[in-house]
Parts: C-alpha cells; sequence; structure tokens
C-alpha cells in the first residue's frame, strides 16, 4: 500500500483542520502521523496518510479543489515503500536551545555544527520575538546525540557561535527512563 | 508469589481510579509481593502500580536503586499502600516510558523533590523526602493510581513522542 505526504499551507481562520479532515475522511484517507501548527499567519499541516485503494497522486482525482478554492495551497507526493516508518531513534536526546537579537545564518551554524558531528536533529521551532525595533530569534532544537557523544562535548562543539553571533545558548539532556 | 501480566493500554482497568486500601490483610501483602515480582521480572523496572496488573487498590512498588539514574539517591524498594504526596518543588524533565504503554515515549515535567507519606507492607505510616529520578518514578506510579498515563502529561505529541529506542 503506497503512502502520501500532505502539505496544506493557508492564512490561520477557525475550521481549517475540520475542511481539511472531512475531505480525507469522505475520501476513505487513512491519517497516520500528522504535524500542524501556526508559523506567522499561516497554518501548516503536514500529513502522512494511506488509503486502501488509491495508489498514486492520479486517483485523488480533484479531492483537494475545495481546499485550493479555499484559498490553501495543497501539495502531495507519494512516499517510497517504507517511508512512512518511524525509524528508531538511537541515542540520548538532549534539548538546545539558542537565542539573541536576530541576526542572519543562527540557524543554519547551529545546524551546520550538528550536521558535521552526526547530532540527528529530531525536532526544531524557531520564532521571532521581542519588540519590532529589538527582535530576538529564540530557536529550540530537540536532538538524538551519538554513541560517546556528552552534553558537554555539543557544548563546546556550539561555543565559537556564542561569540561569533552573540547568542546565547543552553543544552540539557533529557534522560530516557522507563517506568 | 507471581509474577503476574502487565496490563497494556488500551486495557480500561488503566484508566479507572482504584479504591484506598482500608486494612493490609493477607490479600494486600498478596499484591504488594506480586508487583515486587512482577517489577523484578521485567528486567527489574523502576516501579509497577497495582492497576498495571489488574488490581484496583492503591498500592505501588518503587525501586530506582539498581538503575544508573538512581543508584546514588534512593530508598531502596519502597512498599506504597495508599501513598500521598504531601509537598512537591521543583521540576525535572524526563522522557518517560511505560511498560502499559510499549515502543512510545514522551518528554514529561514533574516536580523534582517530593515528600510523599504511604503505609508500608508492615502498617506503619512512613513519610520519606525523594528527589530526581525517585521522585520522578514515584509520580509516575502513582498517576497510575489515578488512572492517568503519562500520555496524560504529555505537552505535545509533535515534539515529545517518539517511537521507545530498542532495548
Amino acid at each position: 500500500m503506497n503512502h502520501f505526504a500532505l502539505t496544506i499551507v493557508g492564512r490561520d481562520r477557525p475550521g481549517i483542520v475540520s475542511q481539511v479532515t472531512e475531505i480525507l475522511f469522505n475520501q476513505g484517507c487513512n491519517l497516520a502521523d500528522s504535524s500542524c501548527s501556526i508559523l506567522g499567519g499561516q497554518f501548516a499541516m503536514i500529513l502522512i496518510l494511506d488509503h486502501p485503494e488509491i495508489t498514486d497522486l492520479e486517483g485523488f482525482g480533484d479531492t483537494f479543489k475545495p481546499l485550493e478554492d479555499a484559498d490553501l495551497t495543497v501539495a502531495l507526493r507519494v512516499l517510497k515503500p517504507g517511508g512512512e516508518v518511524r525509524s528508531h531513534i538511537e541515542g540520548d536526546l538532549c534539548m538546545i536551545s539558542v537565542y539573541g537579537s536576530d541576526k542572519p545564518g543562527i540557524v543554519y551554524r547551529v545546524a551546520n555544527v550538528l550536521g558535521e558531528k552526526k547530532v540527528n536533529i529530531t525536532d526544531l521551532n524557531t520564532k521571532l520575538v521581542g519588540t519590532e525595533d529589538r527582535p530576538v530569534y529564540v530557536m529550540v532544537i530537540e536532538a538524538a546525540l551519538p554513541e560517546g557523544v556528552e552534553e558537554e562535548d555539543v557544548d563546546g562543539w556550539l561555543s565559537p557561535i556564542r561569540d561569533e553571533l552573540q547568542v546565547d545558548i543552553s543544552i540539557r539532556t533529557i534522560p530516557t527512563v522507563e517506568l | 508469589m507471581a509474577v503476574r501480566t502487565i496490563r497494556v493500554y488500551p486495557d480500561p482497568i488503566l484508566k479507572q481510579i482504584s479504591e484506598p486500601v482500608d486494612e493490609i490483610n493477607e490479600s494486600i501483602v498478596g499484591v504488594i509481593q506480586d508487583l515486587v515480582d512482577t517489577m523484578i521480572d521485567a528486567g527489574h523496572s523502576v516501579g509497577v502500580a497495582a492497576p498495571q496488573i489488574g488490581v484496583l487498590k492503591r498500592v505501588v512498588v518503587v525501586d530506582v536503586s539498581k538503575s544508573k539514574l538512581g543508584r546514588d539517591n534512593n530508598h531502596g524498594l519502597l512498599e506504597m499502600v495508599n501513598p500521598k504526596i504531601i509537598e512537591m518543588s521543583g521540576s525535572k524533565m524526563m522522557r518517560e516510558g511505560c511498560m502499559s504503554v510499549p515502543d512510545y515515549t514522551g518528554n514529561v515535567t514533574r516536580a523534582e523533590h517530593i515528600v510523599v507519606e504511604f503505609t508500608n507492607r508492615i502498617g506503619q505510616l512512613r513519610v520519606i523526602e525523594a528527589s530526581g529520578f525517585e521522585a520522578v518514578a514515584i509520580q509516575h506510579e502513582l498517576d497510575h493510581l489515578d488512572g492517568l498515563l503519562f500520555l496524560d502529561r504529555v505537552s505535545s505529541l509533535k515534539t515529545d513522542l517518539y517511537r521507545r529506542k530498542s532495548k
């Protein structure tokens, strides 16, 4: 069975989730993982779904046209087989908070260091907060540390960025416990 | 005594509120022993609550002394009847997993220090102060007595829920 990734973005207003899921329900789609959030003034939805009979994009026909008519941007793509399966995330998790006055490159510089060190970012959110004349950029990352990597190592790797970009960075591990 | 089967969600018993224990009789001592046996059998997990073995009584056992995170700060094996948290302070986030919700973990923030009172196996009222992992474990097990799972405590599925890493 093929799985699909559906993304929908549009100006936020009440009723978007209702309209989208009504269409999916009536079409007979199964909704698996999803993440929906307000970004700026937009409501952004990312959904992984499947359908017992539909196997390709054409099969959906003009199912999503009512959404486009309601000023939502809709994109649908077919996942390669197995692409719907969540991979096991190994290693300890840590949260990394980065914040400071807004300037270009904050996300890139931090992500670049983490990528080079094989730290897997599992979640990343950024927000522009503060006032208009003193904007503050906040980024919160959740990441899985490779075997043998400690909180202190990550702190050391990110340290040069603190001085260079004048941002505050803090790291804390979240122990995984079975209770 | 006996290793019992751990009930797994959506078993409805996990969402029910457990009854206080009136008297520590033979049957309650049996429940305590079964909880201990079940905890040890599960690769020495750090705690089990009575509803997890299908008994709706306010009884839990906790023992973090065998775990890496609790080894240096614990009260050993705690057998708690009618436990009640009477004070809590601080906060601590851990990514919790539960034998009754297999394959998933979620970030939960709980009090870092607690004072808890309970009756022990021989009927004595005890009050202990717990902190760190032991405090988290006690709070997690006590939630089971009120029909709460860690799923009731996570703030967001998006960031908080991942399949647990393989054992």
